[in-house]
Order: structure tokens, then C-alpha cells, then sequence
């Protein structure tokens, strides 16, 4: 087990995989670290964009209706480097988003792990952020 | 890196971390307060460089340029360690920022030393190249710590 | 207003507009050197206006420092504004929106017409004079410290659009 970790060290060293996001702007400036949401639901689109990228996220609220996210995460470049890829979205597919929510918008939310059906999960936050432990759940080896 | 967790856990980082405004703000004044520390940088190594304000020598200049340097440096700490202390524990494992932080120190200790001694002493005292690669040197140092920590944005 | 929607609407929707956009290496670089160009030469003209106001610099004649450092202040406003054009152009959408931009071109905008009212006030007196001629060193004054509140002003507001307040 020691000897796992030990190796999943080296290889986020070597990868840098395990870097923390920083960006454009304080995290704090916009969203509220008090409020973590769990997101699973239908993405609509991916705007994989600079300086943030977006994800269209349609949920099912308690009474039934769809409720339309937008989710800021990191730049292309962060999610590059954390392994994440735009052609790992397709239009239509399920996935939970691990993600806070913003201080006025009640439908913006700031992104932290994504979690495809597949199993993989990817750190995606595009923010200095809660010290949350976000960036090492994506990477299971290390816990 | 205890070091790292005590200025992480201070209360001067948790109020930074949770206000709205008031990070952002220590942000746009730490671009400001650079931006008039590389001015008074560029206006003397221009002259060094020969170009620039040359009716004045390069010692007027110098000597000019350093108190608004130590003023703009003063404000460039004061708006830049609160950034630090408040997210130590992403910046201490990020490389470039690493980097910006040697090159700080390799830039501050050019400027203090070889520059200012070139840049004060008699006009004739060293062969014109001196000053000239003297000038290029610094302002490439110091854009280039300018545009090390912009770029943590993207490559942490 | 419709019209300058849909014309933004057409500019980010442009091939190499979304390249830069969705691009890991292009944007970070070209918003990079935006950067980069801007504390150069905005730091030039902070170092004129010190000396304009009197508050650094004293020892150089007034012309001197204003007039030699220009060309410098041109040369990097020009790659400044042209890296800011193509900024706009990757998402003039959101820019279009967000008030800090407006704000900063606000700001820019009043600069300019600062150095301008400046430059033709004292175009009709000769450099030499500038420091004994009272009436030049009120308004290079004036001018310097409003400059500095102006160009202040404007890297302040220009750093903050990306927390899209208000």
C-alpha cells in the first residue's frame, strides 16, 4: 500500500497531475465555499474555452423540473494537464459534477471533480478554492 | 511546510479566501503597484541602454528611480504576500510560481548590486557595452518575472 | 443594439476566434503578452506623470523625461491595444456585458483625452521654457495627477472583469 501511494506520488509529480488550479479571478469573488452542491444530471454543451470553460448541466430538481446549471471550470490548459479532454464529452451523456455554488446566481456553480459514467473522475476546478481535497479524489491511488 | 499550513490557517487568509471583494482588489493592486515598479526599471534601463531620458546621466536617473522603486516595491509586497499566505498550499507545489520566485530573487539581487553600481558610477568608467548589456539584462529579468506570474493562471 | 449583438455573435463564432478561445497554448500566450505590454508602458507613463506632478524625477528638466519617453509609451501601447483588439475578438460577447470592461474603456478613453489636452496646450511653448513658465508647471501638474488616477484607474478595472461583478 505504501508503496502505491508512493508511486502515485511519482507519478502526479511527473505529470503534475496533481497541481491545483489557479485562475483568473478569487474564488471568493463569486462563489461561496459553505455551499457544496453534488450535480448529476444531462450535459447539454461544453464551452471549452479560455480564460474558464463552461459545462451546461440539465438536472431533475425534487418536483420534477430540469433545472439548467452553468459550471465554471478550469481553462483548457489546466484540464489538459489534468488529463481531461474535449472529446471526452459527447452532447447528451450523464455525469456528476462535484462543484459550489455562486454567491448571487442561483444557476452558476464553480466545478471541482467530474465524474463520467465510466468511472473516471477528473479535478477540474478553475480556482484557488475550498481546500476540499478535490484534486486528490480524482486521483483515488493517492488516498 | 508546517510553515505553509500556519500562514494557510491565519486569519488574515481566511478573511481573504472568503470575502468578495477584498482579494480580488489585493489582485488588481498588485498589478497596479508592479506596473510602477517596471516603469521606474524600464526608464533607467532605457538610459542605460542609451535611449530614453539621455539629457539626464544615467546616475540622475538612477538615483531618481530608486525611491519610487522601494515605494512600488513596498506596495508590490504588501498586496503580493497576502495573495500567498492565503493560498501557500497551492502556490507552495506550483513550479512556475517557484520559478517567479527565483527569478525575483535573481532580478532584485542584479538590481542591487551590478546594476546600481553601474548606473551611479562615472560615465566613462566602463567600455559603452557595460551599461548597454547591464540595461538589457535587467528588463529582460524583470518583464520576465512580470510574465512568469502572469502565465501561473494557466500552467500552475 | 440587436444588430451589434448578432455582429458579435458572428465574430466569436469565426474559425480562428474559436481557435484562440478553445486553445491551451494561443490564449494564455496572447493574453500574456497583453499583459506584459501593458505594465511596460503604462509603467513608462506612470514615470512621466511622476515627474509631470512633481513627485519624482525633479532634478530632469520637465520636457525631458515627457518628450524622450514617447516613443517608448507609443511603441508599447501599440502592441498593448492591438493584443487587446484580439482579446475582444475571441469573446466580445462577454465583454460587451461585463461593466468593469466599459469601465476600463471609460477610463482609457479619458486618458487619452487628457495626454491630448496636454500635448496641444503646450505644443505652442518652446521645451526650454516649461520649467521656468509657471502656468506650463500648473498644468503639467493637473495633468500628471489626473493621469495617474486615470491609468490607475484603468489596470484596476481592466484586472478585475474576469470575477464578472455586476
Amino acid at each position: 500500500m505504501k508503496m502505491k501511494t508512493f508511486l502515485g506520488v511519482l507519478v502526479l509529480g511527473a505529470f503534475g497531475a496533481a497541481k491545483p488550479g489557479f485562475a483568473h479571478h478569487a474564488f471568493a469573488a463569486e462563489y461561496d465555499a459553505t455551499e457544496p452542491l453534488t450535480l448529476t444530471g444531462v450535459v447539454v454543451t461544453v464551452d471549452w474555452s479560455n480564460p474558464h470553460s463552461y459545462i451546461h448541466l440539465d438536472t431533475k430538481e425534487k418536483n420534477g423540473e430540469v433545472k439548467h446549471w452553468m459550471i465554471e471550470i478550469a481553462a483548457p490548459s489546466q484540464l489538459l494537464r489534468h488529463g481531461l479532454r474535449k472529446v471526452d464529452f459527447t452532447d447528451g451523456m450523464t455525469a456528476t459534477v462535484k462543484a459550489y455554488q455562486a454567491k448571487t446566481d442561483p444557476t452558476l456553480a464553480n466545478g471541482r471533480l467530474l465524474e463520467l459514467k465510466d468511472g473516471r473522475s477528473f479535478y477540474i476546478g478553475s480556482v484557488g478554492g475550498p481546500n476540499d481535497g478535490a484534486e486528490t479524489q480524482a486521483h483515488p491511488f493517492l488516498q | 511546510m508546517p510553515l505553509v499550513q500556519w500562514c494557510y490557517d491565519l486569519g488574515v487568509s481566511q478573511t481573504l479566501r472568503d470575502s468578495t471583494y477584498l482579494f480580488a482588489v489585493t489582485q488588481a493592486l498588485h498589478v497596479l503597484a508592479v506596473t510602477v515598479f517596471v516603469g521606474a526599471i524600464a526608464v533607467c534601463d532605457l538610459r542605460l541602454l542609451g535611449w530614453g531620458p539621455v539629457g539626464q546621466s544615467r546616475a540622475s536617473i538612477a538615483r531618481g528611480a530608486q525611491r519610487v522603486l522601494i515605494w512600488a516595491g513596498l506596495a508590490v509586497l504588501a498586496t503580493g504576500i497576502p495573495q500567498f499566505i492565503t493560498n501557500a498550499l497551492t502556490y507552495y507545489q506550483s513550479p512556475l510560481f517557484v520559478f517567479k520566485m527565483y527569478l525575483l530573487a535573481a532580478a532584485l539581487l542584479f538590481t542591487a548590486t551590478l546594476r546600481w553600481r553601474v548606473a551611479v558610477a562615472d560615465e566613462g568608467r566602463w567600455p559603452s557595452w557595460v551599461p548597454r548589456a547591464v540595461g538589457a539584462v535587467s528588463l529582460v529579468l524583470w518583464v520576465g518575472v512580470t510574465i512568469s506570474g502572469r502565465l501561473i493562471t494557466y500552467y500552475g | 443594439m440587436s444588430s451589434i449583438v448578432a455582429t458579435f455573435e458572428w465574430l466569436e463564432g469565426l474559425a480562428w476566434t474559436t481557435a484562440l478561445r478553445e486553445s491551451p497554448y494561443g490564449y494564455p500566450l496572447l493574453e500574456t503578452s497583453h499583459v506584459a505590454f501593458i505594465v511596460v508602458f503604462a509603467g513608462l507613463v506612470i514615470t512621466m506623470d511622476l515627474r509631470l506632478a512633481g513627485l519624482a524625477f525633479n532634478q530632469a528638466p520637465l520636457a525631458q523625461i515627457q518628450q524622450r519617453l514617447l516613443p517608448w509609451q507609443i511603441g508599447t501601447f501599440v502592441p498593448s491595444a492591438l493584443t487587446g483588439i484580439l482579446l475582444f475578438c475571441v469573446d466580445p460577447l462577454r465583454y460587451y456585458r461585463n461593466v468593469l470592461f466599459l469601465a476600463k474603456l471609460t477610463f482609457l478613453l479619458l486618458a487619452g483625452l487628457n495626454a491630448l489636452a496636454f500635448h496641444i496646450k503646450t505644443s505652442r511653448k518652446p521645451a526650454e521654457g516649461w520649467d521656468q513658465d509657471s502656468s506650463v508647471i500648473a498644468m503639467a501638474r493637473l495633468a500628471g495627477v489626473a493621469s495617474l488616477v486615470l491609468w490607475s484607474l484603468t489596470i484596476i478595472a481592466g484586472r478585475l472583469i474576469p470575477n464578472n461583478w455586476f
